[in-house]
């Protein structure tokens, strides 16, 4: 994955990242969160760190299947070997110059 | 159809490549005038600001500080807490429409004079040239081979840049917690986990973008970089280069006639260009990378003082005053449309309506809460209990007793172990309390009962008028 596309995933990310942040902790106080039923004991200061990187994680999440979903069918298909002699022994379109390698 | 695909796949790549084209590192040449005098005014406003708030103090604490870990935000002389949430959205809808506003009448005004990106990349820049030189000592430094003045230079550079971002980082992190305990704590190695982290990442954030970003973070990572155009209409003023005038552009002596050569008053120097820290040339047009620093203003200006003609060549013009060839008076006059009339009522009433709410604030909030476990069914004498809980908040910083009262049904009897009760500054408490009622026959289910808390002053003089909070909740009767 190239650098450009990491950009675009985490940081569209960490912007609606940190504004879930900021609305999520406005409306609960952490110390009253339980987790699987039973106090969180951290501190606010951590639960809040600890959260923004979840919320980062989550919005990450969701800009990468962006890209991801953004793939054409010809790259989808595309052979990962463009050199066609370079392919497998046996494979239909190793001997064929004019093979596809899209 | 297979070699098809092959084809339809190229332009993909293609296309992939040329998203961003690779970057050219800019040089921005140093310009000095009235636009570059203003910027460094706003420099200097925006860090005094910023370096030197949480250093203030304000009864007794820290005068701006957003205690994030106690949910309260202290700004001068009022608190806020979780519950003032309107406050921020107003907070965000007089930032939106100050945005509109001055986007519609001037163009990219907070990104030329006031935006964080332009201010850091400023100062950076500045110990940029102190330690490297004009533009081209710094071009040449870069091309030139690897020695150890080169490389004292850049560690030097470097240094520095560090040295500002741990200090932003610091002081960024210094308005989350108080600022004073967190220099000791520096000192003595002994911040916490995440102040260190945040810290360093405030501080490496500073560091990339104002040192290496720069201009990128303008052209690839600003939303408002985006859409800016929408909100420019034809009198909007934006820094124009008067074609009419400059064209056909040309090299000239300085005592040649441009009228006889066939020439605009555009020497085609470069200078525009050399100047622009985003790297553009503002004489094809205007441009959204054009961050409105007005940069070329300047340096054009100085170059038509050097050459004897008339300042302006590229200036802050609009759309029909260049078409309309309206002079300076029938531009301004312009300024007062519709849009920008709307902005201004808009941003007048929601700033007089968020001052005239904060001043009747009241200082005192109450939250009942009944206790969802049931009830206990009296002792025989038809008396019934409800458990409740009194969030009561004392919300500004004065001292104050509490008096828990109730009505609303016959014989209802409260029972707290504390009543009154004493909140020190901006303190909240919760108060369990039991109600006792003896229900006349015939009465069942939910009941309307109304607690009534009378908040006073302590410390002074008896309060004059104590304040009265009336909050109503439901007496179940089984």
């Amino acid at each position: 994955m190239s650098t450009q596309k990491l950009i675009h995933i985490l940081w569209p990310a960490f912007i609606v990242g940190g504004v879930a942040e900021a609305i999520f902790f406005t409306l609960f106080d952490p110390m009253e969160l339980t987790l699987f039923g039973s106090d969180v004991v951290a501190s606010r200061t951590t639960i809040y760190s600890v959260g923004f990187f979840c919320f980062w994680a989550m919005t990450a999440s969701s800009s990468a299947l962006t890209c991801f979903f953004q793939r054409t069918a010809a790259e989808i298909n595309r052979c990962p070997i463009p050199d066609p002699t370079q392919r497998p022994v046996g494979c239909p379109k190793r001997d064929d110059p004019n093979a596809c390698c899209g | 159809m297979q070699v098809k695909a092959v084809e339809a796949a190229k332009p993909v790549q293609a296309e992939e490549q040329t998203l961003y084209e690779i970057r050219r590192k800019i040089y921005p040449r140093a310009v000095s005038g009235h636009f570059a005098s203003a910027r460094w005014a706003m420099v200097l406003l925006t860090q005094l600001i910023f370096y030197g708030l949480p250093w203030l103090s304000w009864n007794d604490r820290q005068a701006v500080l957003f205690d994030l870990a106690s949910r309260k935000f202290y700004i001068f002389g009022l608190v806020f807490w979780p519950q003032d949430i309107v406050y921020l959205t107003v907070i965000l809808i007089l930032a939106a429409y100050s945005l509109f506003l001055f986007t519609a009448v001037a163009g990219r005004l907070w990104c030329g004079y006031a935006c964080p990106q332009t201010v850091y990349t400023e100062i950076f820049l500045w110990i940029e040239r102190r330690v490297e030189g004009e533009r081209l000592a710094r071009m040449k430094l870069d091309k030139a081979p690897l020695s150890a003045a080169k490389v004292g230079r850049k560690v030097l550079k470097h240094g520095l840049w560090i040295a500002l971002a741990l200090w932003t980082g610091f002081t960024f992190v210094g308005y989350f917690t108080p600022i004073q305990t967190l220099l000791a704590d520096v000192f003595a190695l002994g911040t916490g986990p995440w102040e260190t982290f945040w810290m360093l990442f405030y501080g490496f954030a500073t560091y990339g973008n104002a040192g290496w970003m720069r201009e990128q973070v303008c052209k690839y990572m600003c939303p408002y970089a985006r859409f800016q155009g929408v909100m420019f209409d034809p009198d909007t003023l934006v820094i124009t280069y008067d074609k009419d005038r400059g064209e056909p552009r040309g090299a000239r002596s300085k005592s040649a006639d441009p009228v006889k050569q066939g020439l605009g008053a555009c020497v085609d120097c470069g200078i525009c260009v050399q100047v622009c820290p985003t790297g553009i040339d503002i004489r094809n047009g205007l441009q959204y990378e054009c961050i409105g620093c007005a940069a070329c203003i300047d340096g054009c200006n100085q170059v038509m003082d050097k050459m004897g003609y008339d300042r302006g060549l590229i200036r802050y013009a609009t759309e029909n005053a260049v078409k309309q060839h309206l002079d300076r008076g029938g531009m301004f006059r312009r300024v007062l449309r519709p849009r920008v009339l709307l902005y201004t009522g808009i941003l007048l009433a929601v700033t007089i309506a968020a001052i005239v709410t904060l001043a009747h604030r009241v200082p005192v909030k109450v939250d009942v809460i009944r206790d969802r476990v049931p009830m206990a069914a009296g002792s025989g004498d038809g008396r019934v209990e409800n458990v409740y809980r009194l969030q009561v908040m004392n919300t500004d910083e004065t001292p104050r007793r509490f008096t828990i009262t109730v009505a609303g049904m016959p014989g209802l009897t409260l029972d707290s172990r504390e009543n009154p009760v004493e909140l020190g500054g901006a303190r909240s408490r919760m108060i369990p309390v039991r109600v006792n009622a003896v229900p006349s026959a015939g009465v069942h289910g939910s009941q309307s009962i109304e607690f009534t808390v009378k908040a006073e002053t302590i410390g002074g003089a008896p309060d004059p008028a104590p304040l009265v909070i009336v909050e109503t909740a439901r007496f179940v009767v089984p």
